[in-house]
């Protein structure tokens, strides 16, 4: 498993959460500006799993068709991030989007681009939160809308056939009186992991190290 | 437990906005319309309404103390209850603090975490939501779940972080005692209002349907869990008005598929917004106890099915033996009889045989006449004397090994000649017929027995089938028992009348038939089966009435494949007048004289003892003289057979000739004659004794040259 080649310690776990809060916190403001209303995202829970267990995971929490919105990234990691949350929310997700202003039919048309743009903002928010940290360059791809289940979604390998590790996360969304619920999942090859991994030490030395 | 739905609370309530109206060069008010003051004693006295009103609804909020950490300048202000549970001057808080005192009364174990947490809001995480716990200016540790939020300047920039403690420590003493009761027991729980598609599960409650450990799960992934039959574990369109009833649900675990069983239990609590209900139940293991009660059911429906299983077996098992003891008993008693039998008949087949030969042709016609009728007689019922001692087991047997189908063609012409031209008869043999080691006369005696009742049962009409077929070991037998080694089964059937369930079950009864009297003698099939038991083998009758009837008989396979059907070579018989000296012994005293006078007629020298002890002095007196000896087997004192062996010491080249009409197992060695021992049964005719005596004489002047 994950565990026997990335081993987070609890303090590792507890610096990677808050990284990935600062990005969500990031991606949250981001929304904001974008829809006009409150956004709010939860403090995300964090895993590092393999890609079948995130298959496992999603499929035992999330029974119903998924929509994800991929990105691939390069640069200070590598791998492919995506935004998935559940079928029956997607249109809510675009009409928090996009506005009450426009019509049902305006909207179906909009859904795929608005989705996009959400999945964008959310996983770009995330990753250059972690890029900035560790102060390299990262670079994103167009972002894609995929519909599939819990299986299909991890189905594909970033490269080659290795079953790398997936940085799996747990946020609840909360748009202008909406509650909808999504996962950010990044899969990830190992060099990237061990990049991360020294980064969340650095981090873990700075804020322990000063105030101590 | 802390779920999502807690998260949110602390940022709506929105504390920290009230704190914002601290009297210092902070961020303004939010609110619409700040109160415009007239004085500075105005404001100071509104500022203090304020916080007492502040003070109020933290209070009521629950919260033990509340922070303003502004980012910007450095500085941490504490409230009046924060500033008493960390022991510092309220004063002092209110002037504002060094920010490391934030960690200051965070428990050690704790710190790092928070610190960590606390650095990831002043890089531009937005929530924070912490549990963990303090030591209070008493020493008190005391668990607190902090609820905070950083605010932004208009670039985005971390400006102020704020927010309060919750005082949890009870909660979270009744969490862990929650949490412990549940590992511990092995119970898991959730919280369902129906109709919802998710519901609030505990993380032993996803251990035991092996799912991974989460607080809120779809209603489907636990439903698809539960085996086919089984109510689902969670009802989604149950009734508002019913309560959890108790069942047992049986589910396949989604980690490695385990089949369990799982009760479920709960109460309906009506508290839900609107007057719904919430289910709040638990579920539990109980695979083990089940498969017991289940196991214990079991038992007990089928309880009266076995007594009457076992009775009807014991009762089965009682009557096969009641039978063989029956069979053991007529055994005995036939062959006592035929053995008593076998030496008057000697004694009156003898004489009569030497009177007519002194007769000669001069005699009295009448007188021959009725001498000859007087030996058929006699000859009749010494073949009657066999018969009983072949069914009590105690005939001399010659085994040989046989091929069954060479032995049933041999024996077609003879069999067809007696069924006569209305019957048919059919011969049906699979090629690679295992051999077997039977003695071939009795053999073909039992067949032809057999043919010829079936003849009689089909009443002069119909078919007969002979069937010989290989039994391989573990084959189940008619008699329903598993064979228990190789056999090869040879079968008669006829298409006659049949036989009653009674008939069949008395068939080996010697006497017993169900021919009309004066037909049969009843001693053929008692004869069959004294043959194949006494070969090692066995015998079933199967029969319908107005079908047919079918004998089987199972011989043991022969060790060896090679079989030897080399005829028997019978000697010519030359009655010799030679005067070779010859012991005869024999208790009784009239067969004696019989073999005496035979022997004498013969030329023989003979010379005679009633018994073993007296034939042993003889034979040390005139060792020298005695070229055979003649023994009765059965005799009181020393036996033929230890007569036989202290002979064989005092002159190991003495032939001995056994006569006997019941030779038991003195001389038999599982039912065979001993090799190197001769034999001649009871009764015998002059010529029979006149030919074995002449045979054994020569044998041993052959062996002695």
């Amino acid at each position: 498993m994950v565990s026997d080649v990335i081993e987070l310690s609890e303090l590792e776990h507890d610096a990677l959460t808050e990284v990935v809060n600062i990005g969500v916190s990031r991606a949250a403001a981001s929304l904001r500006k974008m829809v006009g209303h409150q956004v709010l995202l939860s403090v995300p829970a964090v895993e590092i799993v393999t890609r079948q267990k995130a298959g496992v995971l999603l499929g035992e929490r999330e029974s119903n068709g998924l929509v994800a919105v991929e990105q691939n990234f390069s640069g200070a990691f590598a791998g492919r991030a995506m935004l998935i949350f559940p079928q029956a929310h997607s249109l809510a997700l675009a009409r928090a989007v996009a506005g009450d202003e426009i019509s049902n039919e305006e909207l179906a048309d909009l859904e795929q681009e608005a989705l996009a743009e959400t999945g964008n903002v959310i996983l770009n928010s995330c990753l250059a939160t972690m890029a900035n940290m560790l102060k390299r360059p990262l670079t994103m791809s167009i972002p894609t809308v995929n519909k599939g289940d819990a299986s299909t979604l991890f189905s594909e390998p970033v490269k080659d056939d290795e079953d790398g590790p997936v940085l799996f996360l747990y946020i609840n969304f909360s748009i202008h009186q909406r509650d909808l619920r999504g996962y950010i999942a990044m899969m990830m090859d190992m060099p990237s992991m061990h990049s991360l991994k020294d980064l969340l030490a650095e981090f873990i030395r700075q804020v322990v190290g000063d105030q101590e | 437990m802390p779920n999502s739905s807690d998260r949110w609370s602390a940022t709506r309530s929105k504390p920290a906005r009230v704190l914002q109206f601290r009297n210092r060069d902070g961020p303004k008010a939010v609110t619409a319309e700040p109160p415009s003051l007239a004085s500075t004693d105005d404001k100071h006295s509104l500022l203090g309404q304020l916080r007492e009103r502040l003070n109020i609804s933290l209070l009521a909020a629950g919260a033990a103390g509340s922070w303003d950490w502004d980012i910007s300048r450095n500085q941490l202000y504490l409230d009046d209850r924060m500033a008493a549970l960390y022991g510092i001057d309220p004063a002092e808080a209110d002037a504002g603090l060094a920010t490391s005192i934030f960690f200051k009364a965070i428990y050690p174990g704790d710190a790092n975490r928070i610190r960590i947490a606390v650095a990831g809001l002043l890089h531009g995480a937005e929530l924070f939501f912490k549990t963990y716990r303090i030591i209070t200016s008493d020493d008190q540790v005391c668990w607190v779940e902090a609820h905070g939020r950083c605010h932004f300047d208009a670039a985005g920039r971390p400006e102020r972080f704020s927010g309060i403690l919750v005082d949890v420590t009870e909660r979270h003493r009744v969490e862990e005692r929650l949490r412990i009761a549940q590992s511990a027991g092995g119970i898991g729980t959730f919280e369902h209002i129906p109709g919802h598609a998710t519901v609030m599960v505990s993380h032993e409650f996803c251990r035991l349907l092996g799912l991974n450990s989460a607080d809120v799960l779809p209603v489907v992934t636990i439903n698809r869990l539960v085996k086919e039959g089984c109510p689902p574990l969670l009802e989604m369109g149950r009734q508002q008005g019913e309560d959890l009833t108790y069942s047992e649900i049986g589910v396949r675990r989604a980690d490695n598929g385990e089949e369990r069983w799982l009760a479920r239990r709960g109460e309906a609590v009506r508290d839900v917004e609107g007057g719904g209900v919430r289910f709040i139940g638990v579920i539990y293991d109980v695979t083990e106890s089940k498969r017991v009660e289940d196991a214990l059911r079991h038992l007990n429906d089928t309880l009266e099915q076995r007594v009457e299983r076992e009775i009807a077996e014991r009762l089965q098992i009682e009557e096969a033996l009641r039978q063989a003891q029956k069979m053991e008993a007529v055994g005995q008693l036939t062959g006592g009889i035929a053995h008593d039998f076998n030496n008057l008949l000697t004694v009156i087949l003898g004489n009569v045989d030497m009177a007519r030969s002194r007769l000669g042709n001069s005699g009295d016609e009448r007188i021959e006449r009725a001498l000859a009728n007087a030996q058929k007689g006699a000859e009749r019922a010494s073949a009657l004397t066999q018969r009983l001692l072949a069914f009590s087991r105690r005939q001399p047997l010659a085994p040989k090994k046989i091929l069954v189908s060479r032995l049933l063609q041999g024996m077609a012409e003879l069999i067809s000649r007696s069924l006569g031209e209305t019957v048919i008869l059919k011969t049906e043999t699979t090629p690679d017929l295992w051999t077997v080691e039977a003695d071939p006369n009795q053999l073909e005696n039992a067949i032809l027995n057999l043919a010829v009742n079936g003849r009689d049962a089909m009443d002069g009409s119909g078919t007969l089938t002979l069937t010989a077929a290989n039994i391989p070991s573990g084959e189940l037998l008619p008699s329903g028992e598993i064979a228990s080694r190789d056999y090869l089964m040879l079968s008669v059937t006829d298409t006659g009348s049949g036989m009653s369930q009674e008939a069949v079950d008395r068939a080996f009864e010697p006497f017993f038939t169900t021919k009309e009297v004066g037909k049969g003698t009843g001693l053929g099939l008692s004869m069959v089966y004294g043959f194949v038991k006494q070969s090692g083998g066995d015998i079933h009758i199967s029969s319908r009435l107005r079908e047919g009837t079918t004998v089987c008989l199972y011989l043991p396979r022969a060790g060896d494949a090679s079989a030897d059907l080399s005829d028997q070579i019978i000697p010519g018989e030359q009655p010799s007048s030679l005067n070779e000296t010859v012991l005869v012994v024999e208790d009784d005293e009239d067969v004696r004289q019989f073999a005496v006078e035979c022997l004498l007629e013969l030329g023989y020298q003979v010379i005679q003892a009633a018994g073993g002890r007296e034939a042993l002095s003889l034979l040390i007196e005139r060792q020298e003289d005695v070229q055979l000896l003649v023994t009765d087997v059965v005799m009181p004192g020393l036996s033929g057979r230890q007569l036989a062996e202290a002979a064989q010491q005092l002159n190991p080249s003495l032939p001995i000739l056994y006569v006997s009409g019941y030779p038991r197992d003195v001389i038999l060695q599982d039912g065979r004659v001993k090799e190197g021992v001769e034999l001649l049964s009871k009764p015998f005719t002059q010529q029979a004794l006149a030919a074995k005596v002449r045979e054994l004489l020569d044998q041993s002047v052959s062996v002695e040259v």
